[in-house]
């Protein structure tokens, strides 16, 4: 487009360009009096543009179990949260998000857009706009990681493999929601069995001295073979190696039908078990990052995609 | 000619004893920690209900997933043959059966001597086998042998659709369920839909010819049996006591090797 030819053409047609003040850079506020109405268009789309980046977002992940909330001004993340779920997947995004805005200190209109992920996704009411946890998945943990290629999430009730191109666009993915045997709830339940807490497993499970083999697949069955264990004497820390190489090995099936790439990123709550991550490490012969907060990181997605 | 068969599965065991091809008695207890010792309790129990002792026993079989650790089985084999032979005895018709335990779900075609023809089975996922059904009445608090006739008093023409294959996933699916005030039949209507559904598609794969059995704890529920009969169109036969048809095959496997050795 001939700009300057434009300008000429068109020069000094007022337009009604209040928006522009509201925002206030000096050189739009200049054009807004030299603009023609052609060039208006374009401006408006800058103007806009600018409006995105310093949109103000929050992304909502509302999974099985608990739900995360990020709330994302440009590149910073202001503030996150993960609360338990509990009762109406409504009332539970709207507690997430009012606990995010209490920590940075905001009010509910500093927020542009509000996107929410998860199982739950489509039950929220007040959300502008929902993405597949695929998606906001992918999206988080490419802003984390840039060099990101394969992207593990394991949740409290299933895993999902995805894999992105260099510009975090998701190209392929794979997942297990049908069988526990690979998935947190698992985890759980062990940790139960053993009284061992939940946070402190992964560690545990690193102290182990002796092999112990849990052999069948179903979760259920495994809880036996656990008691077994418990009866013949073997300790703690082994039994729980034991789980997590089978919790890894079923992971790592899922993570082989769609193939890995490097840099391999853990994300979902179950990225804090190091136990685990460093036995799925060990089947995929590669190192896996895990970023500081993984639960977090379908809200991060959620809140970039909301600003998109 | 006495012959015992002894049937250590997961989460039950069996003991049968033969005399003279007759069944004269037989126990059924619930599998220990240690399978050896179940299958020692499994034996006692049945020969305190005889006359016999222990040392009259002329051969002893064993099957079953512990049966490879019985002390005092001369022979082991597999509980598919077992069971394709117990039901045969039981039924000599028989061409399909069912076997439904505690830890397993085993679709078996026989020909008309009981012999194995061909058969599929699920050992890897406990939704479909006893261990679901009992995880589930444990957190519906009721007693395992009510799931079957409460769930038939659904009045709903179709049950509760419990989605999730995973028994632990479908926990908390039921737990939501019961969050929303569903009836505690129609939960349980669902439950065994959903089983009954499950071991259809192992059997239609095996591929259906009648007459048709089913074997293992199970058959003991009618809320499962009946909704099998419905969707696949055919009468399942169970026996007095289906608990104890891989012990049966054991016993007549062992009565087979005594009258082979007899022959020869």
């Amino acid at each position: 487009m001939k700009k300057g030819k434009r300008r000429e053409e068109t020069a000094g047609i007022a337009n009604d360009f209040d928006k522009c003040d509201a925002l206030g850079p000096a050189d739009l506020v200049w054009r807004r009096h030299v603009t023609p109405a052609g060039l208006v268009e374009t401006v408006i789309e800058r103007i806009e543009k600018d409006l995105e980046t310093r949109m103000i977002t929050a992304g909502i992940d509302i999974g099985h179990q608990s739900v995360n909330a990020v709330i994302l001004d440009q590149d910073t993340i202001v503030s996150r949260a993960t609360l338990v779920l509990a009762g109406e997947v409504e009332a539970a995004a709207k507690a997430v998000l009012e606990r995010v805005l209490q920590q940075a200190e905001m009010k509910r209109d500093a927020i542009a857009r509000v996107y929410t992920t998860g199982v739950g996704r489509e039950k929220v009411g007040f959300a502008d706009g929902h993405g597949t946890e695929m998606l906001a998945h992918v999206t988080g943990a490419h802003r984390l990681f840039p060099a990101a290629r394969t992207v593990i999430d394991v949740g409290a009730e299933g895993s999902r493999i995805m894999r992105c191109d260099a510009n975090g666009k998701l190209s392929n993915f794979a997942m297990n929601d049908k069988c526990a045997s690979g998935a947190g709830v698992f985890l759980e339940t062990v940790a139960q069995m053993l009284r061992v807490p939940v946070s402190e497993i992964g560690h545990a499970s690193l102290k182990s001295t002796k092999q112990v083999v849990l052999t069948t697949t179903c979760a259920v069955f495994a809880e036996s073979e656990i008691v077994a264990e418990i009866h013949k004497g073997s300790s703690k820390e082994d039994i729980l190696w034991g789980v997590h190489e089978s919790v890894a090995s079923k992971i790592a099936s899922v993570v082989k039908r769609v193939g890995v790439e490097e840099e391999v990123v853990f994300t979902g709550g179950v990225g804090r078990n190091v136990g685990l991550v460093k036995a799925l490490e060990k089947q995929l012969g590669h190192a896996i990052r895990v970023p500081e907060h993984p639960e977090t990181v379908g809200a991060l997605g959620a809140a970039i995609l909301a600003a998109r | 000619m006495i012959t015992c068969g002894i049937d250590v599965g997961s989460l039950s065991a069996e003991a049968v004893l033969f005399v003279d091809g007759r069944l004269e008695a037989y126990s059924l207890i619930r599998t220990g920690p240690d399978s050896a010792q179940t299958a020692e309790d499994a034996l006692n129990e049945a020969l305190i209900k005889t006359d016999l002792r222990r040392e009259d026993l002329e051969y002893t079989v064993a099957t079953g997933y512990g049966r490879v650790v019985v002390p005092f089985a001369q022979k082991n084999i597999s509980e598919i043959s077992c069971h394709a032979k117990g039901a045969h005895f039981f039924l000599p018709s028989v061409r399909t059966i069912l076997d439904m335990g505690g830890q397993d779900c085993k679709a078996i075609r026989c020909d008309k001597d009981g012999k194995i023809v061909s058969f599929l089975m699920n050992d890897k996922c406990a939704a479909g086998t006893g261990r679901a059904m009992e995880v589930m009445a444990a957190l519906l608090q009721i007693p395992l042998e009510r799931v079957g006739p409460l769930s038939l008093e659904s009045t709903k023409k179709k049950p509760v659709k419990i989605s999730n294959t995973c028994i632990i996933f479908a926990k908390s699916e039921v737990l939501a369920l019961m969050r929303e005030g569903v009836p505690m039949s129609e939960i349980l209507a669902g439950l065994c839909d959903g089983v009954a559904e499950r071991v259809k598609g192992l059997i239609r794969r095996v591929g259906l010819e009648e007459d048709f059995a089913i074997t293992g704890g199970i058959s003991k529920n009618i809320g499962v049996t009946s909704r099998l009969e419905k969707k696949l169109g055919v009468k399942a036969n169970i026996c007095f006591e289906p608990q104890i048809v891989g012990a049966v095959g054991a016993a007549l496997f062992a009565r087979d090797v005594l009258e082979k050795r007899g022959r020869a």
